[in-house]
């Protein structure tokens, strides 16, 4: 099976290795942008069979199978093959048309947008997908109550049908990232016949574009979908049917790829690479992920997210709020390296900033990274005025892993002078506390997306609808806000470069690593794809002929 | 016997609201917003605020649970806020799932119980009978998620004779459901197989040295029949009262179990519906199991009544 295959992995770790080597000699370096890593079988050139039915082990129940109101990474992965997008990423992380025939054009203002349509394309029930089920379907985004997409599509003043294969978008102000919301499922065109029909059941028996198309939920248990035959490209679908089942325990979605009770086994735990990588049965995808885990401090999140930042009042108050020599502090406490090492096998790659090395618009200033340097901690804080150790509390899961990390941080910072409290909380109310600005830091993470707008603005302007820091700062609001609207990539490459140097000097987030897609396949499966985005693909998968 | 019904139907009413006031202030008095809980990562202020009136959450509480109840006496317990599906359907494919494997349970902890308590007590002071009791220690004494997960990797994974997850309905394919449900239901009746094992190893050693038992010998029957015909006959009643007694706790029991093997049942519903701060789902799953107790206590006193008429005349004196 053409995989990441043993020499790649070799200079992988060859390259981790030399990264690791570096960082010890020069005390301060960056990590290095590496051509974005898709595993997948796809390239597997062994014949497959007709039919059949691929059964993928889900990490959680999706939400509802609506483009417009799922919000779950779980649902993204059920509608690669049931919703098509206007566009799609590649295996490199470019945006590609899927149901568009072409790239959008700009006008040279950035606020009026052409989307060229492919034709004769169907959706699942038969109807036409064209400029008017795009608009119907951009429309519902925008306006749909609770829809997940507003937020996503709040550039877009209107959306008007110039010929049934082109529709024009009209931007309140320029907004480059919008290809990529499109490339995501604010990009997801349903059938307007299906629309009016289910109205806001529409979830409950999507019709869109794809591969297959939705064909029976059970809650709790697996959803099932079927080979379209009106999808445009129904030749190359090889699978008559797959289930996506849903087993939370990692444990036991590996053991039911073990015993052959399903094919696909989405989210590998770390603790069950080796067991996957020793099994002549399994194969083991590699991506590289567009998300990170980091801690967020609470630096003037007075109350509650979305308002004005101010200042902390007791218990949360303190020099670590108001002082960034202590956050530096805390951050140069931190061996990254150590910490992979020790908690996650050194199975995944130490983060110092919000945008993935695979990016386009990932550069050396983005990739920075602070040293690891405990004595430069303490004379940090003498030089902060502070009592050391300095007594600060962290919000943190309370699954092992994050029991694991939140211990390895306890260690680690105890050399540079402080004290960490760790604050174990269930997930849900561990939001209720953070988005309420009751915490001082809170260890948690992202999932990325592929626009580093999605992994910057919403965190680290002041106005951002996710800044829990309460972080707010005219130079990086204006360096945000201006990569926004900048359509070169040189020039968004660079603002993001000025942004992150100025978040190092800052630090109201401190970034710690940043995951690996990992998924396990039987190895008589193939053409399974997992890309940066951590959506596992099936459209094309199928069963080896034997 | 007019007034008892009238009495015992009016204390039926009373605790059914009571229990549906109970869990509806509980469930809101958990940390954690279901609308935070539902937006996922990509939350704003404006999302939270748009999902809380989608789902009457920004409306008074007194006011959310008079609609709660209206809609329920009206057969409509909602859709569940995270997966948009109707509650009484996902109630519907869950509860069968649950019951199937609670019978399987029962079955399998009865015939391995009875037996096993039948050669301890017979085979007194033998290695048999030290087996038998090992065995119930280890029923009682081994976590239900550890061996769920050993017979999973023994006869799953390294010896694949049954399905490691998953459910077949009896009613579909009983030889299939029977593979699907025989190691869930092991694992989920090892306990009751211990506590029936000991019951009936008691209850047959007090039978076997009973009057009637020694002349049954004296009359000449065989030891098979003694055994299996006199003393297990009566001892059987109170190993069937246990057993009943036991099924709440079964039920119980089967949410770790289908959290193991990927039950669809009632149990798992539940559980997700909690972690997912999922109220209509925790609302509607509750009411049905409120419904369910309560009906079945009112039956149960009202068959005392039937039984033994002591009791309805004692309920009119009260």
């Amino acid at each position: 099976m053409p995989r990441s295959s043993t020499a790649t992995r070799r200079v992988a770790a060859a390259l981790a290795i030399g990264l690791s080597l570096s960082l010890i000699i020069s005390g301060c370096s960056s990590i290095k942008s590496n051509p974005p890593q898709a595993d997948n079988n796809a390239q597997d050139n062994r014949p497959v069979q007709n039919g059949g039915t691929l059964r993928v082990a889900l990490a959680g129940e999706p939400d509802a199978l609506d483009p417009t109101l799922g919000r779950t990474l779980v649902g993204r992965t059920v509608f690669t093959s049931i919703c098509e997008k206007l566009y799609d990423i590649d295996t490199k992380l470019n945006i590609v048309p899927q149901l568009a025939s072409a790239l959008p054009s700009f006008s040279s203002d950035g606020k009026t947008v052409t989307i060229k349509l492919r034709t004769g394309i169907k959706f699942a029930d038969g109807t036409a997908m064209d400029a008017a089920a795009v608009k119907a379907s951009l429309d519902r985004h925008m306006t749909l109550a609770g829809s997940a997409r507003k937020s996503e599509l709040s550039s877009v003043a209107s959306v008007a049908v110039t010929d049934p294969s082109t529709v024009t978008l009209t931007l309140k102000s320029a907004f480059t990232p919008l290809t990529a919301q499109l490339a995501d499922r604010a990009g997801m065109i349903m059938s307007p016949t299906a629309l009016t029909a289910e109205g806001d059941k529409f979830g409950t028996n999507p019709v869109c574009v794809g591969p297959f198309k939705f064909s029976l939920r059970v809650a709790q248990d697996r959803i099932e979908v079927v080979k379209d035959p009106n999808y445009y490209n129904a030749s190359k679908v090889h699978l008559d049917k797959v289930i996506y089942k849903i087993i939370a325990d990692s444990t036991t979605r590996m053991n039911n790829l073990q015993s052959g009770d399903v094919d696909v086994y989405d989210t590998v735990s770390t603790n069950d690479i080796d067991a996957l990588k020793g099994n002549s049965k399994l194969a083991l995808l590699v991506s590289d992920s567009l998300g990170y885990q980091g801690i967020t401090i609470n630096v003037g999140n007075v109350n509650g997210v979305g308002k004005p930042a101010g200042t902390l009042a007791a218990p949360y108050a303190g020099a670590m709020a108001t002082d960034a020599r202590v956050r530096q502090a805390f951050e140069e406490s931190i061996d990254r390296a150590t910490l992979n090492k020790v908690v996650f096998k050194g199975l995944y790659q130490p983060a110092c900033g919000p945008i993935s090395p695979s990016s386009p618009f990932s550069s050396d200033a983005a990739q920075a990274c602070p040293k690891y340097d405990p004595n430069a901690a303490k004379a940090l804080l003498q030089s902060a005025g502070v009592a050391m150790p300095y007594k600060v509390s962290m919000v943190i899961g309370n699954t092992p892993d994050a029991s694991r990390l939140g211990q390895a941080i306890q260690s680690m910072v105890k050399d540079g002078g402080f004290d960490l409290q760790l604050v174990p909380t269930e997930f849900a109310a561990s939001l209720d506390l953070t988005d309420a600005g009751k915490y001082q830091m809170f260890q948690i993470g992202w999932s990325g997306r592929v626009d580093p707008d999605g992994n910057t603005a919403n965190f680290l302007t002041s106005a951002g609808s996710q800044n829990n820091a309460g972080y707010s700062n005219s130079t990086m609001d204006k360096l945000l806000n201006d990569a926004r609207a900048a359509g070169d990539v040189n020039t968004r490459k660079d603002l993001y470069g000025q942004a992150i140097t100025q978040l190092h000097k800052d630090a109201p987030l401190i970034y710690l690593y940043r995951g690996q897609n990992f998924t396990g396949v039987a190895k008589n499966i193939v053409g399974v794809q997992v890309f940066p985005d951590g959506l596992i693909r099936v459209g094309t998968a199928g069963i080896a002929v034997a | 016997m007019g007034r008892y019904l009238a009495r015992r139907l009016l204390e039926s009413v009373i605790t059914f609201i009571l229990v549906t006031i109970v869990v509806f202030l509980g469930i809101r008095a958990l940390p954690g917003d279901p609308a935070r809980a539902l937006a996922g990562e990509e939350s704003d202020p404006a999302t939270l605020a748009q999902i809380r009136t989608k789902f009457g959450l920004d409306q008074p509480i007194w006011l959310q649970y008079i609609k709660y109840v209206n809609n329920a006496l009206h057969g409509d317990l909602g859709r569940s806020s995270r997966t948009g599906l109707d509650v009484s359907t996902s109630i519907r494919h869950a509860l069968p799932v649950t019951l199937q494997l609670a019978v399987f349970a029962i079955a399998i902890a009865a015939l391995i119980g009875v037996l096993a308590g039948v050669v301890a007590a017979v085979r007194r002071r033998t290695a048999a009978e030290w087996a038998a009791n090992g065995v119930a220690l280890l029923g009682l004494s081994v976590p239900s998620f550890w061996f769920g997960l050993m017979g999973i990797l023994l006869f799953a994974v390294a010896y694949p004779l049954l399905p490691a997850s998953g459910f077949v309905s009896v009613f579909d394919d009983p030889v299939q459901s029977f593979r699907h449900l025989l190691m869930p239901a092991i694992v989920l009746g090892s306990g009751l197989a211990a506590i029936i094992m000991r019951q009936t190893r008691s209850a047959m050693i007090e039978a076997m040295g009973t009057d009637y038992v020694r002349t049954a010998r004296a009359k000449g029957l065989g030891g098979g029949q003694v055994v299996f015909g006199h003393a297990l006959r009566n001892s059987l009643i109170v190993v069937t009262t246990i057993a009943g007694l036991q099924l709440g706790g079964l039920i119980s029991g089967a949410v770790i179990t289908e959290q193991i093997f990927v039950l669809p049942g009632f149990g798992k519903l539940t559980i997700d519906a909690v972690f997912t701060r999922d109220y209509p789902m925790i609302q509607g799953v509750t009411l049905v199991t409120a419904t369910a107790y309560i009906g079945i206590n009112l039956l149960v006193d009202l068959l005392y009544s039937v039984i033994d008429p002591r009791v309805r005349v004692g309920g009119a004196a009260l």
